[in-house]
């Protein structure tokens, strides 16, 4: 199966546990994928506050907390929902096609 | 509909950024003005002693948001503006040099002043407090001529501080009255982890001690202690504490107790008046005793919570206080209520260190404290949240797993 263009193949879906957040790259940029209720998700890995690796994060109702200062992001947006991050982190579209997980190169737009 | 009704935010820190963002996301389109005694938009206040003092970010880079983006959300700003006098009957604020300003809902987000010392000395040139972005810029301004810093009192902001002149190169000394820093809020045990950490970094500390006196011609010289010893300096840096801004309202009706008092929807008495971040003393609903807080987070979130009480939909505040504080590369938070505790109970190493601290009260966690160990805070606050009763033997053991514990952690009475 080809790849979907302006996408990247990351990994399987089956790879992928629930309620996990899986750090990737694209281009030396760190993502990260997260599973939650069969969704995936995916976006950027690096807080928009000051540098942390939201792989190491958590997960709460449908947000990733950064593990230093505590900025919430809105899983399917980015959208903040906890200071002290006030810029919204970057989110890519995911396709999943026969089992494979693609991510979009460019970030979703607005 | 439109709501008719001006709304004043008073005060330019985060509580005045999270209810300004909040006032509009719950839908109050009256005409709100924020005004500030800074000349500046709200600001990342925690970066100050941090990125901001070790020149890694600039006053533009640590703003919450450009100035045009107050314009988008239909917000006037009057930045630099001092308010001299408020009439809560008749409904205005006076501006200096004497502006009248109307308002029919009032948000008082004044924050806190730093308490000033009064000792002998303290006035010479030299000697520094750290609250608002101009201090920083004087402190920063200071800092790159100074070779020897003195910093009074361990706290968050002198232990930050501290951490901050050592990786800038200065040599430095800590003076505190308490013979381990940070005893009150994180307990011996911890608090003597992060003198270690400043020891180990060449910090030189002496606990249990107090200045006396300053000695300086021009600025400052040297600093006597209680004790007789004498310690040269050349930048002094105070951090013992501050005190909720409360003057503008004394006599003006509203009850004033260790901060404005409010309830859980964090409105005064007065109708239409309203307070939050650091001058609230609040009503915490599910802990059933006031709080005041003087924390970022907390200034955030209740600069919100105000604000949707002020757009007619009023939810009760109850959070689980939150704050951080990063000192070299070592990362601290803490999740819960402040105490009293009766046991303290440490898992993890304390010499790397990499500990997560819980705190409890007749066997239920009121607070949980993470040093470099970021990823056990949110289990751990939700343990706090849900009132949570653990065997300490459990908590204690690095192989329990917090998240697991979560789910099945039994509620308090």
């Amino acid at each position: 199966m080809a790849t979907p263009e302006g996408y990247v193949a990351v990994k399987r879906y089956d790879e992928i546990p629930e309620g996990g957040i899986v750090p990737f790259e694209v281009d030396d940029d760190e993502r990260i994928l997260v599973k939650l209720e069969g969704n995936v998700y995916a976006l950027s890995g690096i807080c928009t506050h000051e540098y942390a690796e939201l792989a190491e994060g958590d997960l709460e109702d449908h947000v990733i907390y950064c593990p230093l200062h505590g900025s919430g992001f809105d899983l399917e947006t980015g959208r903040v929902t906890a200071l002290p991050a006030t810029q919204p982190l970057p989110v890519y579209d995911v396709q999943i096609v026969d089992g494979v997980v693609y991510v979009s190169r460019e970030p979703r737009q607005g | 509909m439109a709501d008719p009704r001006p709304c004043v935010i008073l005060g330019g820190g985060v509580a005045a950024y999270g209810a300004a963002e909040a006032l509009r996301a719950a839908g109050y389109d009256g005409p709100v003005t924020l005004v500030s005694a800074e000349p500046v938009v709200p600001y990342d206040r925690p970066a100050l002693s941090k990125a901001f003092l070790q020149g890694q970010k600039t006053a533009e880079e640590i703003l919450l948001k450009p100035p045009e983006h107050y314009q988008r959300l239909g917000i006037e700003l009057r930045l630099g503006q001092l308010a001299t006098a408020v009439d809560l009957d008749r409904r205005e604020l006076v501006l200096e040099p004497g502006e009248r300003l109307p308002f029919a809902v009032l948000l008082i987000a004044t924050g806190a002043e730093p308490v000033r010392l009064r000792l002998p000395g303290f006035d010479v040139p030299g000697v520094r407090y750290l609250r608002s972005l101009a201090d920083a810029q004087a402190l920063r301004e200071d800092l790159s001529r100074a070779e020897r810093v003195l910093v009074v009192g361990c706290g968050f902001i002198g232990a930050e501080v501290a951490a901050s002149a050592r990786t800038l190169g200065k040599q430095v000394t800590v003076v505190d009255p308490l013979p381990v820093p940070l005893a009150g809020p994180l307990g011996e045990e911890v608090g003597g982890i992060l003198a270690e950490v400043h020891r180990r970094h060449g910090v030189e500390l002496r606990l249990g001690q107090k200045v006396a006196e300053l000695r300086g011609h021009r600025s400052v010289e040297e600093a006597v202690l209680e004790s007789g010893e004498r310690i040269a300096c050349d930048l002094v840096v105070v951090g013992v504490g501050v005190r909720p801004a409360v003057a503008l309202f004394q006599g003006s009706g509203l009850q004033i107790e260790n901060g404005i008092l409010v309830d859980e929807h964090c409105a005064t008495g007065v109708p239409g008046v309203y307070a939050a971040g650091d001058v609230a003393n609040w009503w915490h609903p599910a802990i059933g005793r006031r709080l005041r807080v003087e924390h970022f987070d907390n200034a955030a979130q209740q600069g919100a919570a105000a604000a949707r009480a002020i757009a007619g939909n009023p939810q009760p505040y109850a959070p689980v206080p939150y704050f951080w504080s990063d000192q070299y590369d070592l990362n601290l938070q803490y999740a819960g209520y402040p105490g009293p505790w009766d046991q303290v109970v440490l898992r993890g190493d304390k010499a790397a260190p990499s500990v997560t601290a819980f705190y409890l009260r007749q066997g239920v966690v009121e607070a949980v404290v993470t040093i470099n160990r970021p990823r056990e805070l949110r289990p751990g606050r939700r343990l706090v949240e849900a009132r949570a009763r653990v065997d300490p033997a459990v908590l204690a053991d690095p192989s329990t797993d917090l998240r697991a514990l979560t789910q099945p952690a039994r509620q308090a009475e």
